[in-house]
């Protein structure tokens, strides 16, 4: 995100609300969607510090799980055995 | 049965919707099974089971929602209630004391941790993998639908049978399970996990 390029000498370095900031930062970060959103993220980021290091993390954490676990692949079988099985019974 | 009768699906209907809409949802449901499990033969049987569960309450699926969700349901309840007994595993695993911290308002979001973004980036693919494969089964859920399948809190909520509430809070307290997990490992890279340079 660009917003790594702002020097962390502009922000608060302590959030008033801790509890309620981190758990609307995650919440956006998970695509739950609620209205000014984007304009609250854009705030808590440029202000707050803990704010700016916990949506860091949190979106660093939430992109190695998507990018980098390792899918196990179906066993090629499965599917005919399921449809097979279905075809008996019916 | 108390569920209400739905209009009933012609057999061609059943065929269409169980092609179309349930088989092409294999892969992520083999590996949901898989991430319960740990056990390829495990993981086939529950997913085999599951679907043969979906084609004989076809009835019940209303075309149009969301049968990727529905399946999941299907699949994490045959979970517990199959396999959890045969495997003689510990079916509590603390759960109700899981649910009295969570459904509190306890939640602990000040709680902070040094680790660094860089570390979690430089992190294999295996060792993401084990920190997840470590945690509790409802914790390690939560974030497999969150993060792998990319499902929505009220869908997870569906799913799971608990209030979106818990899915927020229990969603938070798997990914700091996790954080710790990773730290460890971060600290066995070499990596500082203070937060000085």
């Amino acid at each position: 995100m660009d917003d790594n390029s702002t020097p962390s000498g502009d922000r608060k370095l302590s959030c008033s609300d801790v509890s309620k900031c981190f758990q609307l930062l995650e919440s956006i970060l998970d695509g739950e969607n609620m209205p000014n959103s984007q304009e609250i993220l854009n705030e808590k980021l440029a202000k707050c510090e803990p704010c700016f290091k916990h949506f860091h993390l949190e979106q660093a954490i939430r992109d190695v799980l998507k990018t980098k676990c390792t899918k196990q692949s179906v066993p090629s079988e499965l599917e005919a055995s399921i449809r097979e099985i279905i075809q008996e019974k019916k | 049965m108390s569920e209400v009768q739905r209009k009933k699906y012609s057999e061609q209907e059943k065929s269409k919707i169980f092609d179309q809409e349930f088989m092409p949802n294999i892969d992520s449901m083999y590996n949901f099974a898989y991430r319960l499990t740990f056990d390829e033969d495990d993981a086939k049987d529950l997913v085999q089971d599951t679907y043969l569960k979906a084609f004989r309450f076809i009835n019940s699926f209303e075309q149009g929602t969301n049968a990727k969700a529905w399946l999941f349901r299907i699949l994490k309840n045959s979970f517990i209630n199959d396999y959890r007994k045969k495997s003689k595993q510990p079916a509590k695993i603390d759960y109700q004391e899981v649910e009295t911290y969570y459904n509190s308002d306890d939640v602990d979001y000040a709680s902070t941790t040094d680790l660094r973004v860089d570390a979690v980036k430089d992190m294999l693919g295996d060792e993401i993998s084990n920190a997840l494969n470590s945690l509790a089964v409802d914790f390690r859920t939560v974030i497999i639908l969150c993060d792998l399948e990319g499902f929505t809190y009220e869908e997870m909520a569906k799913i799971l049978d608990i209030p979106i509430g818990t899915v927020r809070s229990r969603l938070h307290r798997a990914r700091n399970l996790l954080k710790d997990k990773l730290r460890s490992y971060a600290s066995t890279m070499g990596y500082s996990t203070d937060e000085e340079e």
